[in-house]
């Protein structure tokens, strides 16, 4: 009863809700873009940004945003997807970013929670971390609602939908931002390394016979609240981290034999 | 109907770099089905994508009924190699064939679909269905358009790339291998789609590795490696193949 009575669950259950839907959606538009070594290279990129920020007094989400995507720029414009070397680079760029990182914090004498960046805090969340992740909503809905067709068309056939007159850099450069925002936004959630399982896996049983990505989305978006609410329910009551309990749970769902083919 | 007609095309991918393509003329008369022939590596997909203005050539030029190519992007499409596609991807027949009217480019020849033109004549939507279900029928499609991409045969999928590439207001569609890959069945089954397409007036360059009987179906061949080796009716490139040491072409052949 002391846990009705009390309001402390609302922030991160609302965080959780808007995170199970959000991840799950975004990562089912990199997922058919063939673009989730990026997620991977964002994640790990936020990090020099995020102490950068502290040490200049800027919000650590904007830095993490801004030096996620600049990793994901420096990256795309030392590689392209058909080169040999493409998987090696971004590897290479994102182990280096996060070096880069955890080398610069104590060189600038600030103090970051390491684990909570890269794990999640969810059960200490705040205000703060709610709107940021409202926002990240708000500019992924904006994407699609004026960019559906867009996303659809680069995803398919990038060379076809470049000829009919679409900016497929600017396009591409949209979605690195808005991953990053996503990213960030999933810091309090599950941390900017495990937000990969809430991107990948409620996208695999969300694009199964999917008819169009708008379906396949939702379908997604469905899969990862149902995930995220389990993971945040068994987090209160085994007193469980919750960020690395979600993913757990993501990864015991890849037992059910569909998501494997 | 349009005549497209290239001059002394000459592409390099660098400065430094050889020519891939050295003096290319080529001709594409209206109503007519045409086939580029060349082993791997011949310049066959650098020439498409130049004589659709995707890449600029080092020298020569491109018109189009007597204007310059840049003028006349619109009356050109392209089927990519299907390698180039997301096969993957979560999409029914139907849409992706729709997907071929869509221009965002402030062309002449715009899609009806945009807002403007949907005000001024309700009637363009309707028509536009028509159309497609018009040109899914054409190339035997209408009875899959609402299965998904990855459920579908190569040749199926073939058939639907090609619609969406005829969905696109041009008057000359060039098609980059779009056999390769295919069984001979299916191969022969496209081949009597784009032959009926030329038939029925509109203007085709096909690429192709296939040197043998299928050029047949073709009104004129031009074979191609890096430069123009031969080009004219079949029968009278047959003459001029049996010239040509086909082997040692291949045995310059790398990837395009």
């Amino acid at each position: 009863m002391s846990f009705i009575n009390s309001s402390w669950w609302f922030v991160p259950l609302i965080i959780t809700i808007f995170s199970g839907i959000l991840c799950p959606a975004m990562g089912t538009v990199l997922i058919t873009h063939r673009r989730l070594l990026q997620v991977n290279l964002i994640s790990h990129c936020v990090l020099p940004g995020l102490a950068l920020a502290l040490a200049l007094g800027i919000h650590p989400s904007i830095g993490g945003v801004i030096s996620g995507l600049l990793g994901s720029v420096i990256a795309e414009s030392l590689t392209n997807k058909k080169s040999e070397n493409y998987e090696a680079i971004m590897n290479t760029i994102l182990a280096g970013m996060l070096g880069f990182g955890v080398l610069i914090i104590p060189l600038l004498g600030i103090r970051i929670d390491l684990e909570a960046v890269l794990f999640g805090d969810l059960l200490t969340a705040n205000f703060g971390d709610l709107l940021r992740t409202i926002i990240a909503f708000l500019v992924f809905i904006l994407l699609m609602t004026f960019g559906y067709e867009k996303v659809v068309y680069v995803g398919l056939d990038p060379e076809g939908a470049s000829a009919s007159g679409i900016n497929v850099s600017l396009l591409n450069l949209a979605l690195s931002f808005t991953t990053a925002l996503v990213i960030v936004s999933s810091m309090s959630a599950v941390g900017v390394i495990l937000v990969i399982a809430l991107l990948s896996t409620p996208t695999l049983l969300g694009l199964n016979k999917a008819h169009s990505l708008r379906i396949a989305m939702m379908r997604s978006s469905f899969f990862g609240l149902c995930i995220s609410l389990l993971g945040f329910i068994l987090s209160i009551v085994f007193n469980l981290s919750p960020g690395p309990a979600i993913s757990v749970i993501c990864v015991a769902s890849l037992l059910i034999p569909k998501l494997r083919k | 109907m349009a005549t497209l007609v290239a001059e002394n095309l000459t592409y390099s991918y660098t400065k430094k770099s050889k020519p891939v393509l050295s003096k290319v003329s080529v001709e594409i008369k209206p109503g007519t089905l045409t086939a580029l022939v060349g082993p791997n590596g011949a310049g066959k997909s650098t020439l498409l994508r130049i004589l659709q203005g995707q890449c600029i050539p080092d020298n020569g030029q491109i018109t189009i009924d007597g204007e310059k190519l840049i003028r006349q992007r619109s009356q050109v499409s392209l089927m990519p190699q299907r390698s180039y596609m997301n096969w993957k991807f979560p999409i029914t027949v139907e849409k992706l064939v729709s997907l071929g009217q869509i221009k965002y480019s402030k062309s002449k020849s715009s899609s009806p679909f945009q807002i403007k033109a949907l005000l001024a004549n309700p009637n363009a939507w309707i028509n536009k269905c028509c159309e497609l279900e018009a040109t899914m029928q054409r190339v035997g499609i209408a009875n899959i358009a609402n299965r998904r991409l990855d459920s579908l045969s190569g040749g199926q999928q073939q058939r639907a790339l090609l619609a969406k590439t005829l969905m696109s207001p041009a008057k000359i569609y060039l098609l980059d291998e779009p056999c390769a890959a295919l069984d001979p069945p299916a191969k022969e089954d496209f081949l009597k789609i784009v032959r009926q397409l030329a038939d029925a007036g509109l203007s085709l360059m096909v690429s192709s590795h296939d040197w043998g009987t299928s050029l047949n179906s073709y009104d004129q061949v031009i074979v191609l490696d890096k430069a123009v080796l031969a080009s004219g009716s079949p029968d009278s490139i047959k003459d001029k193949l049996e010239d040509i040491n086909i082997s040692s072409i291949e045995d310059n052949s790398c990837c395009d």
